[in-house]
């Protein structure tokens, strides 16, 4: 990497850092979107290939990056659409199989777990995965046993360790060759979600809600450990970037704020505490409309977390109510990206700048991510406008954030991440090694932890 | 509406085992299903009123159409088909080609049933001629487009087209709903309506039909 490309990738880095932290910057940052859905199809690509062929995908980042090169961030990890054929996932509609090839990949909602499992989840995930879950959402393991279903573990764990590398591969290509940072590295889900969306269903966590509450507590609380422990296992080991949370049904109207205060936050509340205790900032799309439960934000310390705030909601009232701890994105219609003109992209994003930006602390974006159908003149009209108007300071140069310690004990107190043999087992069995046992203890371990979040990793 | 029976206040209360067993006695004492029924319709229209005054959310609406199903598990069979039907209106709604979630089109679906209109859901990633098709079939007046992603925004605006290519425009009121839809969104497409909420989906859909 040159070194003018290197100052420029820690410039945008460090101006996104301070702006999550509340901190002064020099300006806003530029199309700080987390999800820059026209940034995959802008070269003209269908999103079957960007899906598909990681070559095309890669070369769309780079045509964007060179045709818009004052964005700030640009996202270089998202759905790799092998790993899902490698194991027969289903719950994913995919561009080009399942649906026409220029269409958007869709969740397929459903029930993948039934209620008398929830025993077995809170006390032994393991088993719940092997013999439950896995068998209804993975085709290919359907039939556990078969040489096809052996294949499929294999082709999955390769694929698993597969996309970790190309996704490291396209990070480096933004970093090194375009000096782009990316918006988040890595993933966890809220507990809840967990359950209502890949799990239960949106059908069965409602009902569970009135037939079996305590159930639905008693495994948001057992999976927090396994959910942070995987996320940490996905971040970004210099701790720059936020974790990426896509938050689903704390969105308004899906739960009473009673409900939402006893299964939806509490559980949320402890994961994200992990987060930051282990030093990692987050980054949460408030999917949806989170105006009547979004005021919890405030209970976490001040500058550790990104909320991206919905078309449904006001980002103004958002500023107001929750403004003064975390950081927010949002702002401008998707509509207008779509349907709407320069012009009033620059009066939406003037107008922006003149108020609920003013004193920082706001990413100009859509709701939630760029739309795909955004129109490239109306993008053009997004980066210019927030460049003229989203200044702040001549003499303010924010500076890299240093990685923070991790808390002693591990990310997660007495919750190691979890492996399904332990070593003690396997050392057992071999009666004792003739070299270094902490050398072969730690390639057991490896694999052991890896092959567990795997198991997870596969409905975000 | 008047004092609630007691099988419509424990629906509208979703007390499932009251509601189960009200309807067994009910069935017991040789009660015409049609009355049990109609009992269970007020529930799930002070259900439907309780959600629109934000008493009740999603989570209860969804567990009374399961309480509802339950009962329909064994009181279904004692009613005939015409019995059944509805007579405030009728719905034609869907989700658009090309966005499979129904979320929201399923709890407007709810709303309408709840409010005594007949619906005629075409489920998800319908294509134009489908609903064209389904107006002609069932001579509704309303067509309830319903999506979640921006695609619809062109692919609601390809159903408006469809309708005016059958020379049906003029006959058929047209509501929009969803994460993208707004007046700005609902002109582009060349909709009549668009509902901000689900309960304003349905308001429209009663004015639609004179209520």
């Amino acid at each position: 990497m040159s070194e003018e490309i290197q100052q420029l990738f820690e410039e945008r880095l460090a101006r996104y850092q301070a702006t999550i932290a509340l901190e002064p910057t020099d300006r806003m940052v530029v199309a700080g979107t987390g999800s820059n859905n026209f940034a995959e199809i802008y070269a003209g690509y269908s999103r079957q290939e960007i899906m598909y062929d990681i070559n095309k995908w890669m070369a769309a980042e780079s045509k964007f990056a060179e045709d818009f090169p004052q964005i700030d961030l640009l996202r270089a990890g998202r759905i790799w659409a092998p790993l899902f054929e490698a194991v027969g996932f289903k719950l994913y509609k995919l561009p080009g199989r399942d649906l026409p090839t220029d269409i958007d990949f869709q969740f397929v909602e459903g029930e993948w777990m039934k209620p008398e499992d929830y025993d077995l989840l809170i006390h032994n995930p393991v088993e719940f995965m092997m013999e439950h879950r896995l068998r209804r959402v993975l085709g290919e393991f359907k039939e556990k046993g078969s040489v096809r279903s052996y294949m499929a573990f294999l082709k999955g764990g390769m694929a698993f360790m597969m996309m970790g590398q190309l996704m490291r591969e396209k990070t480096l290509n933004l970093e090194k060759k375009h000096g782009l940072p990316v918006p988040t590295q890595g993933v966890m889900l809220a507990p809840f979600d967990v359950l209502a969306d890949g799990y239960r269903g949106l059908e069965g966590i409602m009902i569970d809600i009135f037939e079996r509450p305590e159930k639905i507590m008693e495994a948001c609380s057992a999976l927090i450990p396994d959910l942070v422990n995987c996320a940490l296992g996905t971040a970004d080991p210099l701790k720059r970037y936020p974790i990426f949370m896509p938050l689903h049904r704390g969105n308004h109207p899906f739960l009473s704020p009673k409900q939402f205060n006893t299964f939806y936050w509490p559980p949320l509340f402890k994961a994200i505490s992990l987060l930051i205790e282990a030093g990692y900032t987050v980054r949460a799309y408030l999917e949806g409309d989170w105006t009547p439960n979004w005021h919890h934000w405030n209970e976490f310390p001040k500058g550790k977390i990104l909320c991206d705030i919905d078309n449904k909601a006001d980002v103004a009232r958002a500023k107001q109510e929750i403004g003064g701890t975390v950081c927010l994105a949002g702002g401008i219609l998707d509509r207008m990206f779509i349907l709407g003109t320069p012009d009033e992209i620059r009066t939406r994003v003037r107008e922006l700048c003149e108020t609920v930006g003013k004193d920082g602390g706001l990413i100009l974006n859509g709701g939630c991510a760029i739309p795909y159908l955004t129109k490239p003149e109306n993008f053009r009209a997004f980066i210019d406008a927030t460049l003229e108007y989203g200044k702040y300071s001549e003499t303010v140069k924010p500076k890299l954030k240093e990685p923070p310690t991790l808390p002693a004990g591990g990310p997660v107190p007495g919750h190691p991440p979890r492996v399904i043999t332990p070593w003690q087992v396997r050392a057992k069995e071999l009666g004792g090694v003739m070299g270094d046992e902490k050398l072969i203890k730690e390639a057991w371990e490896m694999f052991e932890r890896r092959a567990f979040c795997w198991l997870h990793f596969w409905d975000w | 509406m008047g004092e609630l029976t007691q099988l419509a206040q424990a629906m509208a209360d979703l007390d499932k085992n009251h509601v189960i067993a009200l309807v067994e006695n009910k069935l017991k004492g040789s009660i015409p299903p049609l009355e049990i029924v109609k009992e269970l319709n007020d529930g799930m229209i002070e259900i439907g009123n309780r959600f629109t005054a934000c008493e009740y959310y999603i989570s209860e609406l969804i567990f009374s159409s399961h309480i509802y199903k339950e009962v329909m598990v064994f009181l279904g069979p004692h009613l005939s088909q015409i019995e059944l039907d509805q007579k405030a209106g009728t719905v034609v709604i869907g989700t658009v080609r090309g966005d499979i979630h129904d979320i929201g089109k399923n709890i407007v679906v709810t709303l309408l049933r709840n409010a005594g209109f007949k619906t005629i859901d075409l489920g998800v990633d319908v294509a134009a001629d489908k609903f064209v098709e389904a107006l002609k079939e069932t001579r509704a007046k309303a067509l309830a487009l319903s999506c979640l992603l921006n695609l619809a925004i062109t692919e609601m605006k390809n159903v408006v087209d469809a309708l005016v290519a059958a020379k049906m425009r003029d006959q058929i009121k047209v509501v929009i709903g969803g994460q993208p839809i707004d007046e700005k969104v609902c002109e582009y497409v060349g909709a009549d309506y668009y509902g901000a909420d689900a309960p304003a989906g349905v308001r429209i859909c009663k004015q639609i039909y004179g209520q």
